[in-house]
């Protein structure tokens, strides 16, 4: 049984805008999966749909095999599912260590300790964590949000496009701790705009197309796939594309 | 002499209004629209406190009363008139809330008349530090407000529901991540907020008098106090209230009390010209 399971999810900002026209996916237990496409595909809006930030208009959404659609974002963060924005997800006036408490705002007795071991894994976090989320550089700031969804222990995390707007150096090094998050247990549902990276640390991947996967599949024969490759990959081979292969015209 | 005389009303003066400035961004951190029925509730609260300490309750006891009876209306009216209108922006809830806050005033005139009624309180000495000269009662309303401004410090520093209200007022969408429910959030902003308020009409009561426009007199000055600390700053409330409490008594030395009323719209005139988000910047902490 799928930790996350979503069938036929419709929805968008409002009732007559709907961008998201029936997605179907699954996330297994301890798994990375890689939402791509291009700009416009509902991306961000089927993570929001999931998280509870938009009500769907259709569909279900399974989460540890209860359905969580409709149920609002407190109540799905409280099942343990965590979202993390793009934009504006730290609280930037707080500091840092009030930004973690306000992760752990739903398990106060843990959070104390959770604090520590997040302070442990991320020592850039304890070491600033009297100064403001605001002053911290993108790369640190994208940690910290990750931080923060991690203060409910959650089985799952949706990122929504961690890398947007880091540099090279400070992407990769954010896809290496979502890959330690990983190997800690918590499964992840990505969506980048970064897709090759994407791929690369993925076990599979969907490529939605206005508001529909249009093809799924391990993350390595999708980024082989000379169809998605040309169409949402650039066309570029990646990491993991052989370069023998002809480009599609 | 005099200026520092004039110095010494002005900090007395903007301690008294920043508790209701508190309320006030506070209120506007959360729910997101200025909220002019401060007037009827500051109001409301002057006479909730009198008729309590008139009943023979010690200050504690009254400043209580006000608290609540002005936490209690203010709630209900945002409940009831002015929240269900915020899906239309916050233009119809702040002018609705004009219309709440005449309502109010109205309600008190017709259960206490115009006339400007007094607490009665002991009579004492003023106390003089050199020549600058204090009352004894001046002495102490600041000292309370100081102490609850003390308290909603500490509140929103270090309680966990203190923590929550900045988290919401700070990014609303992530606290409802979290699993802060805004709609607590929005109810314990407008009923601490609105006590805050009531507290203030108390305390402006006891340094003078009260009638039911007690709440209307204060309106601008809190409104541009808020504005110039930064609408939606705590810190910048209390800062406001000082810098306009302090400017108002100064202009009466030079352009005569008639005029006093325009440093509020001075002030509101400069910060919206020079600096918008106010002297310590929106929704800082």
């Amino acid at each position: 049984m799928s930790l996350l399971q979503i069938a036929g999810l419709r929805g968008g900002y409002a009732a007559a805008d709907e961008i998201v026209k029936g997605a179907d996916l699954r996330v297994d237990a301890g798994e990375i999966v890689a939402l791509i496409g291009p700009n416009g595909a509902g991306k961000s809006t089927l993570l929001k749909l999931i998280a509870g930030l938009l009500r769907p208009s259709g569909g279900s959404v399974r989460f540890k095999e209860h359905e969580i659609a409709g149920l609002g974002a407190p109540v799905i963060s409280r099942r343990g599912l965590s979202f993390v924005p793009q934009e504006r997800n730290v609280f930037g006036t707080m500091s840092v260590a009030e930004n973690l408490e306000m992760g752990g705002f739903i398990d106060g007795a843990h959070a104390r300790k959770r604090m520590a071991e997040l302070y442990e894994r991320f020592p850039m976090l304890g070491e600033k964590r009297r100064a403001a989320a605001r002053t911290l550089s993108g790369g640190q700031r994208q940690i910290l949000a990750m931080a923060i969804a991690l203060m409910n222990a959650p089985d799952m995390l949706l990122l929504d496009e961690p890398t947007a707007g880091l540099s090279p150096r400070a992407a990769e090094e954010l896809f290496g701790t979502i890959l330690a998050l990983n190997k800690t247990g918590v499964a992840i549902l990505m969506v980048e705009q970064n897709a090759l990276e994407a791929l690369s640390v993925s076990a599979r991947a969907y490529v939605l197309v206005q508001g529909r996967p249009e093809h799924e599949g391990r993350a390595a024969d999708l980024a082989d796939d000379p169809t998605v490759r040309d169409l949402f990959l650039g066309g570029k081979a990646g990491p993991m594309v052989d370069a023998h292969i002809p480009l599609p015209r | 002499m005099i200026i520092l005389q004039a110095l010494v009303n002005g900090i007395v003066s903007g301690t008294l209004l920043a508790v209701p400035a508190i309320g006030f961004t506070a209120m506007f951190a959360v729910l997101r629209f200025p909220n002019f029925s401060v007037s009827g509730v500051a109001t409301l609260g002057a006479f909730a406190g009198y008729l309590a300490y008139g009943a023979g309750l010690q200050m504690a006891g009254s400043l209580a009363i006000a608290f609540a009876v002005a936490g209690v209306a203010g709630l209900a009216f945002d409940k009831v008139a002015h929240l269900p209108l915020i899906k239309q922006g916050a233009l119809p809830a702040a002018i609705a809330s004009i219309a709440t806050g005449l309502i109010l005033e109205n309600v008190v005139r017709l259960g206490f008349g115009n006339e400007p009624r007094g607490y009665d309180r002991p009579i004492a000495r003023d106390v003089f530090l050199g020549e600058i000269r204090v009352s004894p009662q001046q002495l102490e309303t600041m000292g309370l407000a100081l102490l609850l401004m003390l308290l909603v410090f500490a509140a929103l520093a270090f309680t966990r529901i203190g923590k929550a209200m900045r988290a919401s007022a700070d990014n609303p969408e992530l606290a409802a991540l979290k699993g802060i429910r805004p709609e607590r959030i929005a109810t314990l902003a407008s009923f601490v907020g609105m006590g805050l308020v009531g507290v203030g009409g108390m305390l402006l009561g006891l340094d003078s008098s009260i009638d039911p426009l007690t709440g209307t007199r204060i309106l601008l000055s809190l409104f541009a106090a808020a504005v110039l600390g930064g609408l939606g700053s705590v810190p910048g409330a209390v800062l406001g209230a000082f810098l306009i409490g302090m400017a108002e008594e100064l202009s009466v030395l030079v352009v005569g009390s008639q005029y006093r009323a325009a440093i509020g719209f001075i002030a509101i005139l400069a910060v919206l010209t020079l600096r918008p988000r106010g002297l310590l910047g929106e929704r800082a902490y």
